[in-house]
């Protein structure tokens, strides 16, 4: 059944495409005799890269290059396995891509193995060089230890992810105002803790819960103290071009120290750290939660599915409180580049057709395909927006899920618009976006850095057992196993002794030579 | 003298070599007739040998990269050597030596609780006279087998939440303060070797259940003859008759050592119980496939296979000392 | 007094009964032999005496004592196996010793009972040996050594010899009948074999189907069988038996007129079967015989005597002839001769007999 809607979908799509006459006149090629190229494409969305997807189609018909599936090991449980299997067979084909691939090809590019495409970029990629002049830093985050580029990423558009929820029915029901500082939320979370905001007599609330038990140190930004430099858990930052790990700073030992005490005074779920996936579903739906840091479009979601079971449900984002030093900012973001996207392997015989094409995806008409799918088809363009056809918002299915099923919204290299995510956004999460984009809450982030062969093996001598050892005793502090204020010097000593610094000295090294510091 | 030597030395050196050619012959035409002969038995020993050779013997080539600095795209061949660098590297670090004596304590727990559990079971089992509530029985003793880590780890942690749990519930029957089982380190291994025996017992005790049906009833009719009780009949005649089959799978235990069902592991620990709960499997699973170290990660696996194999050893012969029972 | 006495014993497995009411009794130091082809129950009525088997039905008593609700280990019976069932895992020594040592008796006692006992069984430099490292025989001895230290009132005995090869059988068989001699306890031996029925027995059950056919010492058995099952079994070769009615002076077979002294007078035309045993025949014609032709088809020569095997009609028969020293002469064979006072009677249709051997 679905095979056949999407033989029917190409079908349509090559009559409409005839039809559109700014692509009819050819002026999207990119080759002048059709080209074959293959490619290993592994992610977790389909099995390979499709040649039947109406997206590919009208890519193949609009520039005359066509991508033939050569993914090897499509039935690797991870991305990061099957490229490992490509690597190892010795063989790649015309072009690398998929989910999780800048670090292999960061590190095989500087080998041999793929093709560096700054110059490449420079003469035949006009669109994508516009882009990388318009977001300014990004090339040099996904750049190599070698100041090359290997490869084109997916390139997400939309600046928040996750957002601080509370129960407004509950702060109505016990007559508070959503707490604008560090004290008021605290007090807030006592209320919800002591005056039974659920009503069933019970003290069973649970103020602070997660899904993610990294989750649980996100509150230690209330206390000036970070979690992470980037959307990665326990992620290096940068201070003023000085990398630091957020562990080891002395707002860290604060938060943490007044973590350790929320944790003991019951204000934090007491299982966070094994109740696992379902948390939110459970408390939520148990009418037993009230506070969470979660993604706005998911968690805005419950509001519907719990109208009917949970009494006044309303689960809302708000602005996240002050710090204690009356600070206010959103600790997580999209990250502005993924590890997703594509490369040029150096078996390829036409890097410059194939970089031309990959530029096709960075044009208007090509980022729309990207984005959206075939025009007529799957959305229209409304005053000169692309807006989706009633096939697609009114399946009753995820739009994200139906963009992948016609290879639009697939890992390759290629700019996000965020109209694509906008358009099947609820209310409730567009509001909370909204309130969001009132204030400058974003932080700048830690993209990453590309490794020389000897960095990269001082930071794999340490930083696992380093990023080990932080984690116990992280945990421990907040179970009340030790003081983190006796603890401390020792810790930091520790952290030392296991080699901090050698990490950090390397990290800065790659990070000055990336980004120029 | 000299003269019949040297006359017969052409004489004898040519029979020689007749004879040594002879036998050449003589032994190839019998090669040549063995195989012609029995041939579908080379045929049907042919799948076992190249198996062992694919699967088993051709990895081990990949073993060297313990020793190299590992380049996916070099390929073993073209990565350089380095020495024990790795296995410094691994000894060096405190969290793989912790690793490594967590590897020890778990499995020698294991061994001391985990493998006489399905022995007791099957001696159990052996015990039951009604047939409905034997196979009933077994079936649900089997049934946890059959269940995936995921899920087991899923009950554990539920059963042990300190708000829900079945067991935090009975602890508040005696009016003890709920504890939040699976942060604490020292609660990790009873837990973990629980589950296993839980999970494993009555799948292992078929083995057990085997040995004891293959004992010849008449020793027991004899005995009850001689005038045994059930008792004694278990202690005199089932463990003695089953003992072969138990240093058997004792010493393949102890092979199995330093593999501690790791999957299980990775669902069940914490950072915070990591002290007690991270084995030499999850330190490799962390530093190699989640790191991407796949050199050190060998180097780990291949430090634990020499344990395992001085273990085996060691206990394959102790075994053959005293019992006359052994693997080979 | 201690005899075992067994009263319409039945045993029923669910709705399938295989012992019959089965009514014996073995007199105190008696040796009584169960014979009886597979099946026939001889196995099960001994496992009822030892307890292994519940009684379905009847009473069993052993030296007076009613056992049926009386655990085995309190009957005071031994049993030896088919199988010997030697521990193997315990030395010579300690399989003797098993059964005293659950009985707590005390050590010395033990040694003494197990010294006394390997020394009547020749078994004194074996006691440290296990079982793996005995031949059959030696096994053998081991388990009739385990049942004689116990000093029970009963030896059981399965079958025991069933495991060897015939010269071992042999020899074990006189061993056993020298024991019981000088031991004199109560037995009862179940075999399949006639032969270690009739050299062992005093007194020889043979069964058939959950019945008892015929209880009587060896020799009654062989000359005076009740019906054709015992005449069949007991004699090798097995005696032959031949479809005929009754005339005047004997019996008609095949057309043939047997000679039969003393055949019942007035059952004229009364259906029979007429038994011959291999051995009775001669090849030469004396005064009280009656000739029968066979078509003989194998001469099997076994030293001085030989079987012939042949038919009479389509009646298959086998014949055992002395052969004086030669057999060339015996494949010749075209009549045989039946003397006319060693002929058995049964009726066709019950298969009782009509009358036994003529004395």
């Amino acid at each position: 059944m679905r095979k056949l809607t999407l033989v029917a979908a190409a079908f349509a799509t090559s009559t409409l495409t005839g039809a559109l006459p700014a692509i009819a006149d050819g002026h999207l090629k990119v080759v002048d005799e059709p080209l074959e190229l293959t490619v290993h494409f592994h992610w977790r969305r389909s099995k390979g890269y499709i040649e039947d997807w109406p997206v590919e189609k009208a890519a193949c018909d609009w520039t005359g290059v066509c991508l033939k599936d050569a993914t090897v090991g499509k039935n690797a449980s991870t991305s990061s396995e099957a490229m490992n299997l490509l690597i190892a067979s010795g063989s790649l084909p015309d072009i690398v891509g998929g989910e999780r691939v800048r670090q292999p090809i960061n590190e095989y590019g500087p080998q041999g193995a793929f093709i560096p495409l700054n110059d490449l970029i420079d003469e035949h990629a006009p669109n994508i060089k516009a882009w990388f002049n318009e977001h300014p830093g990004l090339m040099e985050a996904i750049s190599s230890w070698d100041g090359n580029m290997y490869y084109i990423p997916y390139l997400p558009d939309g600046k928040y992810a996750r957002a601080w929820f509370i129960r407004q029915d509950w702060l109505d029901k016990l007559g508070l105002e959503q707490p604008n500082n560090i004290e008021e939320l605290e007090q807030v979370l006592i209320a919800f803790r002591d005056q039974d905001p659920n009503g069933n007599g019970q003290k069973d609330e649970i103020p602070y819960f997660n899904r993610n038990w990294e989750e649980t140190l996100r509150p230690i930004n209330f206390w000036d103290a970070r979690t992470s430099g980037s959307d990665t858990y326990h992620d290096f930052m940068v201070v003023d071009g000085r990398l630091q790990h957020p562990y080891a700073t002395e707002n860290f030992r604060e938060g943490l120290k007044n973590l350790a005490r929320w944790y003991a005074e019951g204000l934090i779920d007491p299982e966070i750290y094994t109740r696992g996936s379902s948390a939110r579903d459970y408390l939520l739906s148990e009418n037993l939660g009230g506070f969470t840091h979660d993604w706005f479009a998911s968690t805005s979601g419950y509001n519907i599915s719990l109208k009917d079971t949970v009494e006044g449900f309303n689960f809302i984002p708000f602005l996240p409180p002050e710090s204690i030093s009356g600070q206010r900012f959103q600790e997580h973001r999209r990250i502005p580049i993924k590890p997703d996207g594509w490369a040029i392997s150096h078996t390829n015989q036409d890097p410059i057709a194939t970089i031309k094409y990959f530029d096709f995806w960075f044009t208007e008409e090509g980022a729309l395909l990207a984005n959206f799918g075939i025009e007529g088809d799957h959305y229209e363009m409304i005053d000169g927006e692309p807006v989706y056809t009633d096939k697609i918002l009114g399946s009753g299915r995820a739009v994200n899920s139906q963009m992948y099923e016609i290879g639009a919204q697939a890992f390759r290299g290629y700019p996000q618009d965020y109209r694509y995510e906008w358009q099947w956004t609820r209310e409730s999460a567009r509001k909370g976006i909204e309130l969001y984009d009132t204030e400058d809450l974003l932080l700048d982030q830690f993209l990453g850095v590309a490794f020389k062969q000897e960095e990269q093996e001082v930071y794999d001598k340490y930083w696992p057992n380093l990023q080990t050892y932080m984690l116990e005793r992280i945990q421990a502090w907040v179970l009340g196993n030790g003081d983190i204020e006796a603890d401390w010097d020792e810790y930091v000593a520790q952290l030392e002794n296991r080699g901090l610094n050698d990490v950090l000295g390397v990290m800065q090294a790659a990070y000055d030579r990336q980004y120029g510091g | 003298m000299s003269d019949e030597h040297t006359a017969s030395i052409p004489k004898t050196e040519k029979s020689n070599v007749e004879v040594r050619h002879d036998r050449r012959n003589e032994r190839l035409t019998w090669l040549i007739d063995h195989f012609k002969r029995e041939w579908q038995i080379y045929v049907m020993l042919a799948p076992a040998i190249i198996w062992f050779l694919l699967f088993l013997y051709k990895p081990m080539y990949g073993l060297q990269i313990a020793f190299k600095d590992y380049s996916i795209f070099r390929g073993i061949d073209g990565s350089p050597w380095v020495g024990w660098e790795h296995f410094g590297t691994l000894f060096g670090s405190d969290q793989f030596v912790r690793a490594v004596w967590n590897t020890i304590k778990i499995s020698a727990l294991n061994l001391l609780f985990g493998f006489p559990a399905p022995i007791i079971l099957a001696l159990m089992f052996n015990e039951i006279l009604n047939a409905t509530f034997k196979k009933t029985a077994q079936t649900i003793v089997y049934l946890p087998h059959f269940i995936s880590s995921v899920i087991i780890a899923g009950i554990v942690i539920t059963a042990f939440s300190p708000s829900a749990g079945i067991v935090n519930t009975i602890i508040g029957w005696f009016g003890f303060e709920p504890i939040y089982f699976l942060t604490k380190p020292e609660w990790f291994r009873p837990i973990f070797i629980g589950t296993g025996i839980w999970q494993e017992a009555g799948f292992g005790s078929i083995v057990f259940l085997a040995a004891i049906a293959g004992v010849n009833p008449s020793l027991y009719e004899s005995a009850v003859v001689d005038g045994a009780n059930r008792w004694q009949m278990m202690w005199k005649i089932t463990i003695p008759s089953i003992m072969p089959t138990i240093l058997i799978m004792l010493i393949i235990r102890i092979g199995n050592i330093m593999e501690v069902s790791f999957e299980l592991i990775i669902l069940l620990y914490q950072p915070a119980t990591y002290a007690t709960a991270d084995v030499v499997n999850t330190f490799i699973y962390r530093q190699g496939i989640q790191g991407g170290q796949y050199d050190i990660a060998a180097a780990a696996g291949l430090f634990n296979a020499v344990v395992a194999f001085v273990l085996v050893m060691t206990a394959n012969s102790i075994s053959k000392r005293f019992s006359r029972t052994s693997l080979w | 007094m201690s005899g075992v006495s067994i009263e319409s014993v039945f045993k029923r497995y669910g709705a399938v009964q295989v012992v019959h009411g089965v009514d014996l009794t073995v007199e105190e130091k008696e040796f009584v032999v169960l014979v009886g082809p597979s099946g026939c129950g001889k196995s099960t009525t001994l496992r009822m005496i030892a307890g292994l088997e519940e009684i379905s039905d009847g009473e069993i008593a052993i030296d007076g004592r009613v056992v049926n609700r009386i655990a085995p280990k309190d009957r005071d019976v031994a049993m030896v196996f088919q199988n010997y069932a030697l521990y193997p895992h315990l030395n010579v020594a300690e399989n003797m010793a098993f059964g005293l040592r659950i009985r707590r008796m005390p050590k010395d006692e033990v040694k003494k009972q197990i010294t006394e006992v390997a020394e009547i069984l020749g078994l004194t430099e074996y006691l440290e040996r296990r079982p793996a490292d005995l031949s059959g025989g030696q096994r053998q001895r081991v388990a009739m050594g385990r049942a004689i230290v116990r000093h029970p009132k009963v030896f059981l005995f399965d079958e025991p010899l069933s495991n060897l090869d015939a010269k071992l059988r042999t020899q074990m068989r006189a061993e056993i009948r020298r024991l019981h001699n000088r031991l004199g306890v109560t037995s009862v031996y179940v075999t399949h074999d006639q032969v270690e029925a009739m050299t062992l027995a005093d007194r020889i059950v043979v069964m058939n189907d959950g019945n008892i056919e015929q209880v009587g010492t060896p020799m009654e058995l062989f000359n005076n069988p009740v019906n054709t099952f015992v005449a069949g079994f007991l004699g090798s070769p097995p005696m032959n038996q031949i479809q005929g009615t009754l005339t005047d002076q004997g019996a008609q077979i095949g057309g043939h007129e047997l000679r039969i002294l003393g055949a019942a007078s007035g059952q004229t035309g009364r259906d029979v079967v007429v038994g011959i045993r291999p051995e009775h025949i001669s090849l030469e014609a004396g005064p009280e015989t009656s000739p029968l032709p066979i078509a003989l088809d194998l001469v099997e020569p076994l030293g001085s005597e030989a079987l012939l095997h042949g038919s009479f009609g389509d009646t298959p028969m086998v014949l055992k002839v002395d052969t004086h020293g030669d057999v060339a002469h015996l494949s010749g064979v075209s009549e045989i001769h039946v003397p006319a006072d060693l002929v058995y009677l049964f009726d066709a249709e019950t298969g009782g007999a009509i009358r036994g051997q003529a004395n």
